[in-house]
């Protein structure tokens, strides 16, 4: 999924932005959050007017346009490493938790942070990484899995952080690095990955 | 954009004036949030702010701010009145001359829709001194001279101001009978309404800030934006007219929406015959709609109802903010297409019968 943030924006300006993500390879999915009408509307009819069907949301103060590429939209663009391999798998892994298993929790919170560190070894397999609940600390300032998340994104690995749960931690200004996501997007990641690992 | 691409710009006769500014060219358009009257404030705050105001009364004041008409119209003598009406707004078009010539032409237009004659003018300018060259004032208040000139009026001074962005327009004063004023608020059951401009210029100008349009749409629409409706004014002196507005900020629905509260009537618009850019069904199709013409809808979409196979882009060009739009004419049914072929044959190529005024449902605009 590619995702833009267009807050901020007035029109023509977040239909030209998502004309230029498009003009790049039509995603099957892609996600617009504006904050005006005007735009919300101007968005949802270039999205039509590209082949896509298009949801809309309210996403706290703004809005979020999500349009999934219909059959016979513009040539849709597989995902860039099912193109260079078509050997690549999906892995999709969701991280709901700031520590890993039970017991100790110093433990289980320094075994996570080895846990995302040895996450690369994966190579082109891992595909999405997903943090809800209190999995969205990671994400956040202070994390010690900055570094390696940081490297993930550079390698092309998605990363997303659940918006409801960053809100629910007051975290939504500290999150430093991923995409802001809700269920939709993690419903949809599942549906496409080639398999799920929960931790 | 290149020094190379404006050459041949300027060899198209698309600008007029071309500013350079430390070998960038500078795109007007780029350096403003709102376009032309795409930027008025929103109808529904403008009513909240002004509704209840306690106005001086004076019986000379023929139209005043609670008729919402084009102008203000002042009772001087028994055959002489005072026309009065300013318009002003961020640029739509690139170059600085065209932007001056399409702003006096729009604030020149009220005049002409109240059937008065302009005869002096005063300019109103906000421009951000330390982002753009001096030189680009000089162009817009050129651009806004040469149009006086055509409409044959003085400018008898000014006013500026430093802002973020540019900002120019007009406080126009004509002379008119007051007896023979066209407002908004006269239609007759059975007239003819026609419109003298395309529809179409708030998506066109959305697309060239897009960078969208080309050169031929482009020129098609800054000349009939810098066209002043004095040759349609002039013709409309010769018959016999009920009521008469001109087509900006608010879109033609808009517009129409005026003229039918409290007239006793409704209005039916037949939407194939209304002109406009087709380029600008595409781009409406595409969303580059100005904010203003949602605006429109939101605040008088309760008096329309669109027949099912009005589609949603003609939908939109009929709510699009435009700017030095054309004049909204009614016109007796006998008259009318005599009027028609007048304006045509003085230049009004795009003169159009696009409706009726009729006797029921009042106060609505069917569209069909």
């Amino acid at each position: 999924m590619k995702e833009l943030n267009c807050r901020g924006l007035t029109c023509p300006a977040p239909v030209l932005q998502v004309r230029e993500l498009l003009d790049k390879g039509t995603p099957s999915v892609v996600s617009v959050i504006v904050d005006n009408k005007a735009a919300v509307e101007n968005v949802r009819r270039f999205l039509e007017y590209k082949g896509f069907q298009v949801q809309e949301e309210k996403f706290g103060v703004d809005f979020r346009l999500l349009g999934t590429a219909m059959e016979g939209a513009c040539e849709v663009i597989p995902d860039l490493e099912a193109e260079i391999n078509p050997e690549v798998r999906k892995i999709m892994v969701m991280v709901g938790t700031n520590r890993l298993g039970h017991g100790d929790d110093g433990l289980g919170k320094a075994l996570l942070i080895n846990f995302i560190k040895t996450l690369p070894e994966m190579g082109r397999d891992l595909w999405r990484l997903i943090f809800v609940n209190s999995g969205v600390y990671l994400t956040t300032e202070g994390s010690e899995a900055l570094p390696v998340l940081r490297q993930l994104v550079e390698d092309g690995v998605y990363i997303m952080a659940c918006g409801a749960c960053l809100e629910h931690f007051k975290l939504m200004d500290k999150k430093q690095v991923g995409e802001t996501t809700n269920m939709l997007d993690i419903v949809t990641s599942m549906q496409l990955a080639d398999s799920v690992i929960n931790i | 954009m290149t020094v190379a691409a404006v050459n041949q710009l300027r060899q198209h006769k698309l600008w007029e004036k071309i500013i350079v500014t430390d070998e960038k060219i500078v795109r007007l358009t780029q350096t403003v949030k709102g376009a032309g009257c795409a930027a008025k404030l929103p109808p529904g705050d403008l009513d909240r702010a002004l509704c209840g105001l306690d106005l001086p009364v004076d019986d000379n004041l023929i139209v005043g701010l609670e008729r919402a008409d084009d102008a203000g119209v002042y009772r001087v003598s028994d055959d002489l009145a005072l026309v009065q009406t300013l318009d002003f707004f961020p640029p739509m078009v690139d170059d600085p001359y065209s932007f001056g010539r399409i702003a006096a032409a729009n604030a020149l237009s009220d005049v002409y829709a109240m059937g008065g004659t302009p005869k002096t003018a005063m300019n109103i300018v906000a421009f951000p001194a330390k982002t753009l060259d001096i030189a680009v004032l000089r162009a817009v208040v050129e651009g806004g001279l040469f149009t006086l000139r055509q409409a044959g009026v003085v400018l008898v001074g000014g006013h500026t101001v430093e802002d973020d962005e540019l900002k120019y327009g007009l406080s126009v004063t004509g002379f008119i009978h007051p007896e023979r004023i066209l407002t908004k608020k006269s239609l007759k059951v059975g007239d003819k309404l026609l419109l003298t401009k395309r529809l179409g210029t708030g998506i066109v100008c959305t697309a060239i800030k897009a960078g969208m349009a080309g050169e031929t749409i482009t020129q098609q629409v800054v000349e009939s934006m810098m066209t002043l409706n004095r040759e349609a004014a002039l013709a409309m002196a010769d018959y016999e007219i009920s009521a008469c507005t001109d087509i900006t900020g608010f879109g033609f629905l808009g517009h129409l929406a005026e003229m039918v509260v409290d007239s006793g009537a409704g209005l039916h618009i037949n939407s194939a015959a209304v002109p406009l850019y087709p380029e600008a069904l595409e781009w409406a199709m595409m969303g580059l709609i100005p904010a203003g013409a949602y605006n429109n809808r939101t605040f008088r979409g309760e008096f329309v109802t669109f027949a099912p196979d009005v589609g949603q882009e003609i939908q939109d060009i009929l709510f699009d903010p435009q700017t030095s739009g054309g004049l909204l004419i009614a016109v007796s049914d006998a008259e009318a297409a005599a009027l028609r072929d007048d304006l045509r044959a003085r230049g009004v190529q795009d003169a159009a019968i696009v409706g009726e005024v009729v006797a029921e449902p009042q106060e609505k605009i069917i569209v069909e």
